[in-house]
């Protein structure tokens, strides 16, 4: 019990010391922002200043508390639960990730492996990649409606940090590899499958984690304009828009933890994928 | 070598390529015939060639001109035509070992073995049986389910050589593989090759640049000249195995192919510090 403790603080944080910093820092940010607030509010300890407008914006920490619990317990915004909010976000993350999987895995390799593919492909990347993914919202919800729209913002934004990786994995592979696989009577296809595919695993994984921590991002600003049974994004907009700001923190908050933990799962993933396939 | 089977027969052989614009040739008029069952040593000095002749019969590079022929059967396979065939890319009819192990890290040591057996699609019943048997032969048991990475750089070559043996070639090309490794692993890895070498039976043609290596190993010792590569001189080792380093015989062997040797090494010196 208490080596997994100490494994766990080492994982977070160096030392008990740094673990203390770290709470420190945390504590200083609530008190600010309850400071804040109550001046804001003219609360105590500033009872001698008027409430000013602007107020409302920002709702004491322990409130936006209570609104995230309050949204797990009974339906809040849009009539809806949190945990049906979480499910909508998740559901587009899901197809958002897998058909960026399908599509950037097979092009990364080809690209790595291909001078003919990549002076096919480079172009274009080199074109769209820069371009926000957020900048594509108005059109795909216009042109791909309201389920898919949001889904493809989401699959642009883990498309490239996929494709990148696994291209740069290809690119990559120990040439001493191929002579191997070569010299064992493995043709073009076995050479892709066998020895390219397991190569580029770790850098796919890279890719897939920096890629979800984008597509959170995507999901809330495409949710934001719009979307069908709810949603994380679709949340925080509506609770914004009825003036129900410890709401709108409520969902932010979500959103955060949402990304942590799936982020944090890929990390995971991919420690123990190295780990199992016997790379470091 | 009269009335022998050749397995490996290289006449005319030479490489040019292109560097920086220029024109190098590494390779000119390299000829050659190794028997079957033979070991022989290609020893010369760096960037002589060695490793790109073997490379060629390999199937890995190309030649510029020339003929390179070997005996292409394998014993799991169809037998081949008894007479030699010109190389035309990469096959398991030819096993390779490299330096640098080139292991699979993330094959376990059972399924490195066993790659060459799956680009054949041999069913997992009979490749876990042609793998206990490697594994048994170059004393890997118990490291089954390791992983490259667990393994010291004597037993990630045992696992090489069990790897380029899986398919059962004729013929076994090793470029200098006992390279990387401590001088103790080396001469016991040495000793366990001609073991496993004279349990299996195979060809085996040998690059290093270490001339003891050579005179401890080899029936034939091809010495190339400095770059353009081309045989110098072929030099039988007539002694019998296990060979005895400190033996008057292996020692006068060694001095003989070593001075033999130095020559060419003078010239790729001078080569070297010659303003071209």
């Amino acid at each position: 019990m208490n080596g997994i403790a100490a494994r766990l603080r080492k994982t977070i944080v160096g030392s008990w010391f740094q673990l203390l910093l770290s709470l420190t820092a945390v504590v200083v940010l609530l008190v600010g922002w309850w400071l804040y607030s109550a001046y804001l509010r003219g609360d105590w300890p500033f009872t001698n200043l008027p409430r000013l407008d602007k107020a409302d914006y920002l709702p004491y920490w322990w409130d936006v508390l209570k609104a995230f619990g309050k949204s797990f317990t009974e339906p809040t915004i849009g009539g809806l639960f949190m945990t049906q909010h979480i499910a909508a976000s998740l559901k587009r993350i899901a197809l958002g990730f897998a058909l960026a999987l399908l599509t950037a895995v097979p092009l990364g390799l080809m690209m790595g492996r291909s001078k003919n593919t990549e002076a096919v492909g480079r172009p274009i990347v080199e074109l769209f990649r820069p371009i926000p993914p957020l900048a594509w919202v108005p059109i795909f919800l216009a042109v791909f409606r309201l389920f898919w729209g949001p889904v493809l913002i989401v699959f642009l934004g883990i498309f490239f940090p996929i494709l990148l990786n696994v291209r740069l994995g290809a690119r990559s592979v120990d040439p001493v590899l191929l002579d191997a696989a070569k010299t064992l009577g493995a043709k073009r296809g076995a050479i892709f499958t066998k020895v390219v595919l397991p190569y580029t695993t770790p850098y796919l994984m890279t890719g897939v984690t920096v890629g979800l921590g984008i597509g959170w991002m995507c999901i809330v600003a495409a949710e934001m304009l719009g979307a069908v049974g709810g949603g994380v994004g679709y949340y925080i907009f509506t609770a914004n828009n009825g003036s129900q700001y410890e709401f709108m923190y409520a969902g932010m908050l979500m959103i955060a933890i949402l990304s942590v933990l799936t982020t944090g799962v890929a990390e995971l993933t991919e420690r123990w994928l190295r780990r199992w396939m016997g790379f470091k | 070598m009269d009335g022998v089977q050749v397995d490996i027969s290289i006449a005319g052989l030479s490489k040019v390529f292109r560097k920086d614009k220029r024109q190098v040739v590494a390779i000119d008029g390299f000829d050659m015939r190794v028997g079957h069952g033979e070991f022989v040593c290609l020893l010369g000095p760096s960037g002589c060639g060695k490793t790109t002749v073997l490379r060629i019969v390999a199937g890995l590079d190309q030649k510029t001109s020339g003929s390179v022929r070997v005996h292409a059967a394998d014993a799991h396979g169809p037998p081949g035509p008894p007479e030699l065939t010109e190389v035309n890319g990469a096959g398991r009819d030819r096993g390779m070992v490299f330096q640098e192990f080139a292991l699979f890290p993330w094959r376990t040591v059972r399924k490195n073995i066993e790659f060459g057996l799956e680009m054949r699609n041999m069913p997992e019943g009979e490749r876990v049986k042609v793998s206990t048997d490697l594994i048994e032969l170059v004393g890997l048991k118990g490291f089954e389910d390791s992983h490259p990475k667990e393994l010291s750089g004597g037993m990630k070559q045992r696992v090489a050589i069990a790897r380029a043996l899986a398919n059962d070639p004729e013929v076994l090309l090793m470029d200098e593989p006992f390279g990387s490794l401590d001088a103790q692993t080396r001469n016991l890895m040495q000793k366990e090759l001609l073991r496993i070498w004279s349990a299996k039976k195979k060809t085996v043609l040998f690059v290093t640049h270490s001339v003891e290596e050579a005179v401890f190993l080899a029936d034939r010792i091809v010495i190339m000249t400095a770059r353009p590569g081309k045989v110098r001189e072929i030099i039988s080792v007539p002694l019998d195995r296990p060979r005895d380093r400190t033996s008057r015989e292996f020692i006068d062997i060694r001095s003989k192919v070593l001075t033999e040797l130095e020559e060419e090494f003078d010239k790729a010196r001078a080569r070297e510090l010659s303003p071209e």
